[in-house]
């Protein structure tokens, strides 16, 4: 086993961990830890796959911007404690369908053929060439993610925005 | 553009992947309170941006277009929390709850 | 305007119909106008065709057989073909004279009678429609066109007769009009149907060509000749049909002139002429037509002499002139039965119009609260009374001719003839009686014979002309008068040319039937002007008789009976089956189960969201191991 390959087992049972601890703790605010300590390490999996400016756009959104906000909207619709107090009644189920999930996909990757070097040699996309991709070839699909995210945060001021007479609604 | 080596074979990272989608369905189909669930629908998307920078970087190199996907991705799902979390603001400050479950205006 | 264009004849009136009945309430009186104009132009059309005619006669003689001018309609190929187009030839020549100046005469009349009734532009739109079915169904050269106005005319009468729906009686009459000529049409529809598949054509010709080359079963042909038959007595009234005709005497009187001289009835004895042929192939099938005829002409002789109702009379006088059509028919002479079809039309209008003028003066159709008329409507009482005598017979009017031809043509069949002339001094009797009883003799009821006075002048002018024609068409007969108008070699020629027959006369005969007519009019003379007390007695004396002419032979009894018996009990039958099998369980019962399966099924929707996702989740798996196993 070689050092890449230690480092890969180490970073992926960190993002596994991760996620378990997303779905199964049972604090919330425990859960989007969990859910910090995820990004980072599919951070970490980016840097494994040669693509630094990836992991950084990871860390800086996900870890950093998505998870503050996911923790505002939690404090926000608080009701009593942090305690997630039930699992939803179908859990059993949900384990059924979630692990006969795994065992399809596991067993589809195992059974086909992928090309790509059995060794894996990958190739390292310097910042440089990534931005002028970027911004070239993509100029028109970025422009109009920019637009979505525009919109999204348009739409969602007006959803969240108290209108004249639900405020007593809301108490 | 330099090859490195590092001896992992593409199927880890796909199988990795499928794992952290697979326990993110969990979360989607277990939790009760939404943000939750939008925290698990995270985890999915990560688990799909795993395979496009994979796929991108082992077969691909030289069109890199799984890498510009997972920007897109990464672009997506920050719009898609924003909204989301809007939207179970407001069911909070509708209902009280933002408890999916007790949610259930759908019902016949 | 030749022959082949006589297309447009029955469109000319079908468009006012149109016109009218979309957007007659916001024309200028209602619209009435344009009927007439339309029916005028059609009359006036008619005038060119008959010129083309007698030059295509003067041209290829006894060899031409018509026009034909048809367009395809649709087409299956090998299997169906479907035409609509007119032929022209001498019957349908006769006819379109017929339909069009009578109809022509009852539209201008009903100017004066119909004014201010309450849904004026509605008659005229009905009427005009009436006339375009009757054009259309003689000028037709197929059967499917000929039966779809078959079934417009019937349509018309239904809403004609039933004109003034608010009276109950109209209502009934109208519905006792359609569904007993409903029956006739059934046949005359299976007959169609008959003859199309064993001949594959609905061409009237075509069939008829096909049935003499032997090309059409014995059985299927009689059947089917037999049914179309059937149609026939059901249009034209003939018993056991007839019942409809003396109760559609509820509809507006010019109606009656209308059905009675130049659309309704007289359709029956068209069909028959036109599709003698058939008959004359089937044996006992002019007998069947024989037969009917003179029972027809014999029960409605009797009836027409105790009926009270001056209409009725008229009425039963058209049954009895029907018949006589029929009875030609019936001996093979198309010729004599188209003659007096032709001269019947003129006077038949004249004396319903005459009866409308006393309607429309009185306001009383009862000859009993009638009388003395003349003094004042001496206009209606000299044409009524010339309509009268023509019907009667009398020498040199339009009726003695035609229906000295039918006695002429009935010499070979000796019982046939018998039985003609026993009606005719009761034609004459009747005819004079109500001629009497309404004109002649003392009001009696002076207040309606003070009111009484003649109609406008567009009631007048029809009267004047029909009355003029009807003193003159008689001499049509003479090959002279025909030669003179343009017919080569007479009429007689012209009306049939596979039957050759000029117009004949035996001298023996004219004698008998002048002498039983001046019987007939000379005991109705003595009986209701000379000795005003003799019919009470004789109906005393023979109650049993008068109450079996008066009720109509029992035969309105009889059919009520089997509808209260027969028909009510099967429809009650049919409907609680209806009800109960068909709606309740055939129709409700899918409802109700596709209802319960819903309201079972409608609790897997619980609103809950993860319970959607798990079933998404579970979708995509269950297919993902589909597609797993169909791999392996």
């Amino acid at each position: 086993m070689t050092v890449a390959q230690g480092i890969f087992y180490l970073i992926a049972a960190l993002a596994v961990a991760g996620g378990l601890g997303v779905v199964l703790a049972r604090n919330t605010v425990y859960a989007a830890l969990f859910l910090i300590l995820a990004l980072l390490a599919v951070a970490g999996i980016y840097i494994l796959l040669a693509s630094e400016f990836l992991a950084l756009v990871q860390v800086l959104i996900y870890a950093g911007a998505i998870t503050v906000l996911l923790l505002f909207a939690l404090m926000l619709t608080r009701v009593g404690d942090l305690e997630e107090t039930m699992v939803g009644a179908q859990w059993p189920l949900a384990v059924v369908a979630s692990i006969l999930l795994v065992g399809l996909l596991i067993t589809t990757i195992a059974t086909s053929d992928w090309p790509g070097d059995a060794d894996g040699m990958i190739t390292r996309i310097p910042f440089e060439t990534l931005g002028e991709a970027l911004f070239r070839q993509w100029a028109v699909p970025f422009e109009i993610a920019s637009l979505v995210l525009l919109i999204a945060l348009v739409g969602a001021i007006v959803l969240a925005r108290d209108e004249e007479g639900d405020v007593e609604e809301a108490e | 553009m330099e090859a490195v080596a590092q001896q992992i074979p593409l199927e880890h990272f796909l199988v990795l992947s499928a794992i952290l989608f697979s326990i993110g369905v969990y979360g989607v189909l277990t939790r009760r309170n939404a943000v939750l669930i939008i925290m698990s629908v995270e985890l999915m998307l990560n688990a799909a941006s795993i395979n496009m920078v994979a796929f991108a970087a082992y077969t691909s190199p030289a069109a890199f277009t799984g890498i510009i996907f997972a920007i897109f991705i990464i672009t997506i799902a920050a719009a898609e929390v924003g909204l989301a979390l809007a939207i179970i603001l407001r069911i909070f400050r509708n209902r009280g709850t933002a408890n999916v479950d007790e949610v259930n205006a759908l019902k016949w | 305007m030749g022959m082949s264009d006589a297309w447009v004849l029955p469109l000319l009136p079908a468009a006012a119909f149109v016109v009218l009945a979309l957007f007659g309430p916001y024309l200028p009186r209602k619209g009435d106008w344009i009927a007439v104009l339309a029916i005028g132009a059609v009359f006036v059309l008619t005038l060119p065709i008959i010129a083309d005619f007698t030059d295509a006669l003067a041209l290829q003689g006894e060899d031409f057989a018509g026009v034909a001018n048809s367009i395809q309609w649709m087409e299956v190929p090998g299997h169906l073909e479907l035409n609509f187009g007119v032929h022209v030839d001498a019957i349908t020549i006769v006819m379109l004279v017929v339909v069009s100046f009578v109809a022509l005469m009852v539209q201008v009349y009903s100017l004066g009678y119909m004014k201010g009734d309450a849904r004026y532009g509605w008659y005229y739109a009905v009427i005009s429609l009436f006339v375009a079915s009757m054009l259309a169904l003689v000028l037709a050269d197929n059967f499917l066109l000929l039966y779809f106005s078959w079934e417009l005319v019937g349509l018309c009468s239904y809403l004609l007769i039933g004109h003034y729906s608010h009276l109950r009686s109209a209502a009934e009459a109208s519905k006792k009009a359609f569904i007993t000529t409903r029956l006739g049409d059934i046949g005359l529809l299976i007959a169609i149907i008959l003859l199309w598949r064993e001949t594959g054509t609905l061409n009237i010709q075509g069939i008829i060509e096909a049935a003499q080359a032997g090309e059409v079963g014995r059985e299927i042909l009689t059947a089917s000749v037999v049914l179309l038959f059937l149609g026939a007595m059901g249009k034209s009234a003939q018993f056991p049909f007839h019942v409809w005709l003396p109760d559609a005497m509820e509809g507006p009187t010019p109606v009656s002139a209308l059905i009675h001289a130049a659309t309704m009835v007289v359709a029956g004895v068209y069909l028959v002429a036109r599709t003698l042929p058939l008959f004359e192939l089937v044996a006992g099938g002019t007998e069947l037509v024989l037969a009917v005829g003179l029972l027809t002409a014999f029960m409605s002789a009797g009836m027409g002499l105790v009926m009270t109702d001056i209409k009725r009379v008229i009425a039963y006088s058209t049954l009895n002139s029907l018949g006589l059509m029929f009875v030609a028919l019936g001996v093979g002479s198309p010729a004599a039965a188209m003659l007096y079809l032709f001269t019947h039309a003129f006077f038949k209008a004249l004396l319903f119009l005459g009866a409308g003028s006393v309607i429309h003066a009185t306001e009383r159709q009862e000859v009993g609260q009638l009388g003395g008329l003349w003094s004042k409507m001496p206009l209606t009482t000299i044409t009524f009374g010339i309509g009268a005598l023509s019907m009667a017979g009398l020498p040199f009017l339009a009726g003695f001719w035609a229906k000295d031809e039918i006695l002429v043509a009935l010499l070979e069949n000796k019982a046939a003839f018998a039985l003609v002339l026993v009606t005719l001094p009761l034609t004459a009797m009747y005819m004079t009686r109500v001629f009497v009883l309404t004109f002649l003799g003392e009001p009696k009821e002076p207040e309606a014979h003070e009111h009484a006075h003649e109609g406008p002048p567009t009631m007048a002018v029809p009267l004047v002309l029909l009355a003029v024609l009807t003193l003159v068409t008689g001499f049509v007969v003479f090959d002279q008068v025909g030669e003179a108008m343009g017919f080569p070699g007479g009429i007689g020629e012209l009306i049939f040319l596979e039957h050759p027959h000029a117009f004949e006369f035996e001298v023996w005969v004219t004698l008998a039937s002048i002498g039983l007519v001046a019987l007939g009019i000379a005991g109705a003379w003595f009986a209701w002007v000379v000795r005003p007390e003799l019919p009470a007695q004789a109906m005393a004396r023979l109650r049993p008789a008068h109450a079996l002419l008066a009720n109509k032979f029992y035969l309105d009894d009889f059919y009520q009976a089997i509808i209260d018996r027969v028909v009510l009990t099967t429809a009650r039958m049919l409907a609680w089956f209806d009800r109960n099998i068909v709606n309740d369980t055939g129709v409700n019962g899918p409802a109700y189960t596709t209802g319960f399966v819903s309201y079972l099924m409608k609790f897997q929707q619980t609103g809950k969201l993860p319970n959607y996702a798990l079933a998404i989740v579970i979708g995509v798996v269950a297919l993902a191991l589909v597609a797993f196993s169909l791999k392996a």
